[in-house]
């Protein structure tokens, strides 16, 4: 049962000769293929290392371009503030300016109406005068009847209120 | 079912052959080649189904080598992947009913054993020269008695390690088959699993060891 024959030796190169065989056969390739397979994935993820920092970069580039954006938008809604502004400025000023020379041109036709209305009280009380003169003239009897005269003269220009306009 | 312990041989050139034994070991040859064919017949870097399978063990096999050799040992990666292979198959292949394994002869178990000392001393003596054979007389001179027993027995226990447990296995279950009725396969079929597990054990057992041995031959003693 346990004898030893020549069976060894031929075991002994039967396995030998299947160590070549599977050597060639499976071994070879598989290492290969695991060699190949390794360096494959090594490439994946230096590829996938590398496109995560370029995204990284577009990223930043975009974010940039964004503020960038964000404060040119900022200065343009500043100019605009500030032309609107200056704008509303500039009318104030010159409705200010209108309101001005409308005041002006009112108090000058004030004045110039003033003056014509004096001009004409003053025709007007020299031709009063004349004819209280004439009153006076014709019932000149006494002084006392002078005096009662005038101030009843007097008493009707208060009384037209002629007086009251301001000199 | 053969008779146990009487082997069928043949003469050849003046040479006794274990016909069964030789007949064996080609047809489970020629399975560990079908496996390496399937595997390799369409390399895919996403690996799938035998290439998968084939793949893991030599992945496995390799990072077994790579640590217990060394890197020198790289080269010695598909004696070791067709060991455990060749192995495995034979171990199992005697579970077939009507077939035999290989190793249940120790011929064949022997045979291994003792190419396996071979190729470590070989290789000691190639990649180490004078260093490998001082290294039987250290500590004192006199203790190259106790390293020689001990390089005698390797394959020796080696060889009859798994000798005696392939060829257990298979006689417990001739005996089981004419002991336990057919109507009761419990018995069969649970011994059936437990030498599934042996026969994988064993092969285990075999590939370590030799990478164990090996490893005195081509490590370097520093490491």
């Amino acid at each position: 049962m346990i004898d030893i024959n020549a069976t060894l030796l031929a075991q002994m190169l039967n396995f030998l000769l299947l160590v070549i065989l599977l050597r060639v056969v499976a071994y070879k390739p598989i290492v290969k293929m695991l060699k190949e397979r390794e360096e494959r994935i090594a490439d994946s993820i230096k590829k996938a290392d590398d496109d995560a920092a370029a995204a990284e970069a577009t990223l930043k580039q975009y974010q940039d371009q964004l503020a960038g954006a964000r404060v040119k938008a900022q200065e343009i809604i500043d100019k605009a503030e500030k032309r609107t502004r200056e704008d509303h400025e500039a009318s104030m000023q010159t409705t200010r300016a209108e309101i001005d020379q409308m005041k002006h041109a009112a108090q000058q036709e004030i004045q110039r109406e003033r003056a014509l209305a004096v001009e004409k009280l003053k025709g007007q009380v020299a031709a009063l005068s004349i004819a209280a003169a004439e009153k006076i003239v014709s019932k000149n009897i006494d002084a006392a009847e002078n005096e009662a005269l005038i101030k009843e003269f007097i008493d009707q220009l208060d009384k037209d209120k002629i007086g009251d306009l301001p000199c | 079912m053969h008779e146990i312990g009487v082997r069928e041989t043949v003469q050849f050139a003046g040479l006794t052959f274990n016909w069964e034994t030789l007949v064996m070991t080609w047809i489970c040859m020629a399975i560990c080649l079908i496996i390496a064919v399937l595997a390799t017949r369409n390399l895919k870097m996403v690996p799938t189904g035998t290439q998968n399978v084939v793949e893991a063990l030599i992945v496995w096999l390799r990072e077994q080598v790579a640590t217990n050799l060394g890197p020198k040992g790289d080269f010695l990666c598909p004696l070791i992947v067709t060991l455990f292979l060749f192995l495995i198959v034979a171990n199992w292949w005697g579970l077939v009913p009507t077939m035999a394994s290989p190793t249940n002869d120790l011929n064949t178990t022997f045979g291994l054993a003792l190419l396996i000392v071979l190729i470590v001393h070989v290789l000691g003596l190639y990649m180490k020269g004078m260093h490998y054979i001082k290294h039987f007389f250290q500590p004192f001179p006199i203790f190259v008695v106790i390293n020689v027993i001990e390089e005698v027995a390797k394959p020796i226990t080696l060889a009859f390690r798994l000798f005696g447990n392939i060829l257990a296995g298979e006689i417990l279950i001739i005996i089981l088959l004419k002991l336990v009725p057919i109507w009761m396969p419990i018995p069969s079929v649970i011994w059936l699993a437990f030498s599934i597990f042996i026969g994988g054990v064993q092969a285990f057992i075999f590939t370590s060891l030799s990478m164990a041995y090996l490893a005195n031959a081509v490590k370097d003693s520093e490491e």
